[in-house]
């Protein structure tokens, strides 16, 4: 492919030439436009630049179409032939470079039109340009067609009507001027609207653009205003002409540049990386701040972020763009980014390539993060499945058990006030079985209690807190700054926490007082339990506070304890609400 | 003594019921839960309802709104409010509410069925009801070393936990086989103790003796 673009040189060439040598020797008596300079420098431009451009990127369309606007270009100035099949070509596609030229502007980066204006909008000029110019030649020769004189002979025209030649070419200029005028304030809206990275290619390409259609659209109003060719903004034209596509080469350089910073994106990731630091490395190097990295997680097949969070792969409407990291045929990671980077693949690959092995250990490391996020998830669940059979228990009891121990009760009650007064020795048997009966209910009430307070969920925290220190073995005093219900599993994790704490005050501590502390201030819950004890208490395995630090853990929560030996233990917990 | 009883346990309710018929009380009919018991003392005006703390539709605390909605409704109603559990706050919720005929008993209580009638008793005509097991968690409650309560005598605090339960004086002798007078001493001594107002209404005190030991 490489190779034959070579042989379109000696091609652009003669043609270069051929054009030249036709713009400095037309006829003396009718000024040219635009000149022999002008003529090999745009020309040279577009085809010169088209070929660099198509050699770099063989499958973006914008190279081709620049050589092929240069060539047309060239041709344009047959028109100053004095052969007449020459000059018959040369002034029908005239004016062809310019629908090239828009489709040029108005398809870079990626050298595709985007949408259904900017089609229509380069059909329309194509139309105008050769359209137009051909139906004109059918009916004007000569000044017809804006010769001054010395022309070749225009060897389509039909009828002889130089008055609608005239026309027809007027109404292209009119109908040029405000197709110029509509790609202008395109370019400029689609660059308005660019993100940062797409807006850095653009810039040059807009403004050289801009620039261009702008000079074309004083260019044609003047020329309808009667004055003569060859005038200062059709030479102003050329030249920014000429720009476009020397912008165009300039910004793919620069991508190429870009991607000597994946040289420097090595030596960083060479040293010890945080995650937030592969990110910025990789966004500096991108050029792309908006930058997002997610990881393969095996387990559950999905990316997730750097702390173990899902995420979803943007689709094709969401503004952003992913790309895929792989190693040896296995995901690593996906890269979130501006849509602009998909025209720069180049770099994107190289960037991904160079961060590889980064992104592989970053990768290990959410891993681990998500695996961690899913065991506090499947904590929370223990802990919420353990709280419901525990209700579930305690109701079971309540409506059944007990139920059937106070019927028994009743019989019991009515049994006795069956005696009859000579039945002397049942009395005793009935009382017996009656306080043993009401020993099992009590025992039985302890044991649901302990299940599951049921004020707790019916009253609240504060007032199950204040019941708890009624019973509680030793003086506790309560001191409580809450106000509102919080979500039933804080509840109970607060509720355990302090009975659980209470209960070792008195077995283990040896405390004469204890007091308990509930603050909440909107977002954590913070219980306090502190007694005037021995100290020394410790979280090891197996402990009472090893099973109080789980519950508290499961919902996110801290868990500590402050037990010098000899001067109280102090235990705390701090859960969130959220 | 006209009775209404409302438990949304079946076996409970009509065990009640006949329990209380061999009583002699004139049981004149039983609800399932809290609406049919309001619906049912506004059509029946018993002397007593009997309600089961815990009640459809949330199984909470059904049983201690209706009391408090007949209380409001019909002052004279004297209410008792059975429970599974010994929850002191809804004790002192029910009293605070007035504890002229209110009582807080313990559905187990129901075994003895003299007890049980004199408490139905009691509470029809006025007084007030305090299951033991509820005053023993107050008086028995762990106290800092000089709190008043610990400067009474055993007999005392024995004292204090009968007055707490809405005995009379009188209920309180036969208890403990003392005279009246000695009880009336020990009160006047107690009253001075815990420094609270010398009340001779038997059913006012209740309150006072209770608030004073939730609040220490």
């Amino acid at each position: 492919m490489r190779a034959k673009l070579f042989l379109l040189v000696p091609a652009a060439i003669a043609a270069g030439a051929g054009a030249t040598w036709l713009a400095a020797h037309a006829g003396a008596d009718r000024p040219t436009e635009p000149g022999p300079w002008l003529t090999a420098l745009v020309g040279a431009s577009l085809i010169g630049c088209g070929l660099a451009s198509w050699r770099a990127r063989p499958d973006n369309r914008l190279g081709p179409i620049m050589v092929l606007t240069g060539f047309v270009w060239f041709a344009g100035l047959l028109s100053e032939a004095t052969s007449s099949p020459l000059y018959t070509v040369g002034v029908a596609v005239e004016y062809v470079f310019v629908a090239g030229f828009i489709y040029i502007v108005l398809s870079f980066p990626s050298g595709e039109l985007r949408g259904t204006i900017d089609r229509a909008l380069v059909g329309v000029a194509f139309a105008c340009a050769l359209g137009l110019q051909v139906a004109a030649m059918l009916f004007g020769s000569g000044a017809g067609l804006r010769c001054g004189g010395g022309c070749g002979d225009n060897l389509i025209q039909i009828f002889h009507d130089n008055g609608l030649a005239r026309a027809l070419l007027d109404a292209q200029r009119v109908v040029g001027a405000v197709l110029t005028l509509t790609a202008l304030s395109l370019l400029t809206l689609r660059w308005l609207r660019a993100s940062r990275p797409e807006r850095r290619e653009l810039t040059w390409v807009m403004l050289a653009g801009n620039a261009t259609l702008l000079a074309l659209a004083v260019t044609v109003v003047d020329d309808l205003l009667g004055n003569p060719l060859n005038s200062t903004p059709a030479k102003v034209w050329f030249a920014t002409l000429a720009l476009v596509p020397i912008a165009i080469v300039a910004t793919f350089v620069r991508r190429r540049l870009a991607r000597g910073s994946v040289a420097g994106l090595v030596v960083q990731l060479g040293g010890p990386t945080e995650p937030a630091d592969l990110r910025a490395a990789l966004a500096r190097a991108l050029g792309d701040p908006s930058l997002d990295l997610a990881y393969w997680f095996p387990a559950e097949a999905r990316y997730v972020t750097g702390d173990g969070r899902p995420v979803e792969v943007p689709g094709a409407d969401s503004g952003r763009r992913s790309t895929f990291v792989q190693r040896d045929g296995t995901p690593i990671a996906m890269l979130l980014h501006d849509p602009a980077l998909e025209h720069n693949s180049e770099l994107v690959q190289s960037v991904c390539a160079a961060a590889g092995l980064a992104l592989e250990n970053e990768r290990l490391q959410a891993e681990l993060r998500a695996r961690l996020v899913e065991l506090n998830a499947s904590r929370g669940r223990l802990v919420e499945a353990t709280d419901a059979e525990r209700r579930r228990i305690e109701r079971d009891l309540h409506d059944g058990t007990q139920q059937r121990l106070v019927s028994i009760a009743m019989s019991l009650g009515l049994l006795e006030s069956k005696l009859a007064p000579d039945q002397i020795d049942a009395a005793p048997i009935v009382r017996e079985a009656r306080t043993a009966l009401t020993l099992a209910l009590e025992e039985l009430r302890e044991l649901t209690q302990g299940i599951h307070p049921t004020l707790l969920v019916e009253r609240g925290l504060p007032v199950a807190l204040e019941e708890l220190c009624r019973r509680a073995g030793l003086p506790a005093h309560l001191n409580v700054d809450l106000d509102v219900r919080l979500p039933d599993q804080v509840e109970t994790a607060a509720y355990y926490f302090a009975s659980e704490a209470l209960s070792n005050a008195v077995k283990h501590s040896h405390a004469t007082e204890a007091r308990v502390n509930v603050a909440y201030d909107g977002a954590t819950l913070t219980v306090e339990i502190a007694d005037d004890g021995i100290g020394g208490a410790a979280i090891g395995p197996g402990s009472g506070l090893r099973g109080l630090a789980d519950r508290v853990e499961a919902l996110g929560g801290q868990f500590t304890v402050s037990s010098p030996p000899g001067r109280g233990t102090r235990l705390q917990a701090r859960i969130p609400c959220a | 003594m006209r009775v209404a009883v409302g438990d949304d346990a079946v076996i409970l309710r009509e065990g009640l019921a006949r329990l209380l018929e061999e009583a002699g009380f004139d049981v004149v009919g039983v609800a399932a839960d809290a609406d049919e018991l309001l619906e049912l003392v506004d059509r029946s005006e018993p002397d007593v309802a009997i309600v089961d703390i815990r009640m459809p539709p949330t199984h909470t605390d059904e049983g201690l709104r209706a009391a408090k909605a007949i209380r409001e409704s019909h002052p004279s109603i004297g209410i008792l409010v059975l429970s599974q559990h010994v929850h002191a706050r809804y004790a002192i919720e029910l009293l605070a509410s007035g504890t002229d005929g209110v009582g807080y008993l313990l559905k187990e209580r129901v075994a003895d069925l003299e007890e049980l009638s004199a408490s139905v008793r009691r509470v029809g005509q006025g007084g007030s009801v305090l299951d033991p097991a509820v005053v023993s968690q107050l008086v028995g409650r762990r106290r800092q070393a000089d709190n008043p309560l610990e400067h009474l005598t055993d007999r005392e605090r024995e004292v204090l936990a009968l007055m707490a339960e809405g005995r009379s004086n009188k209920a309180i002798a036969e208890r403990l086989f003392v005279s009246e007078h000695t009880v009336e001493k020990h009160i006047k001594n107690i009253f001075g103790t815990l420094q609270l107002p010398h009340s001779p209404d038997d059913h006012r005190r209740v309150l006072a003796v209770v608030t004073y030991l939730d609040s220490e």
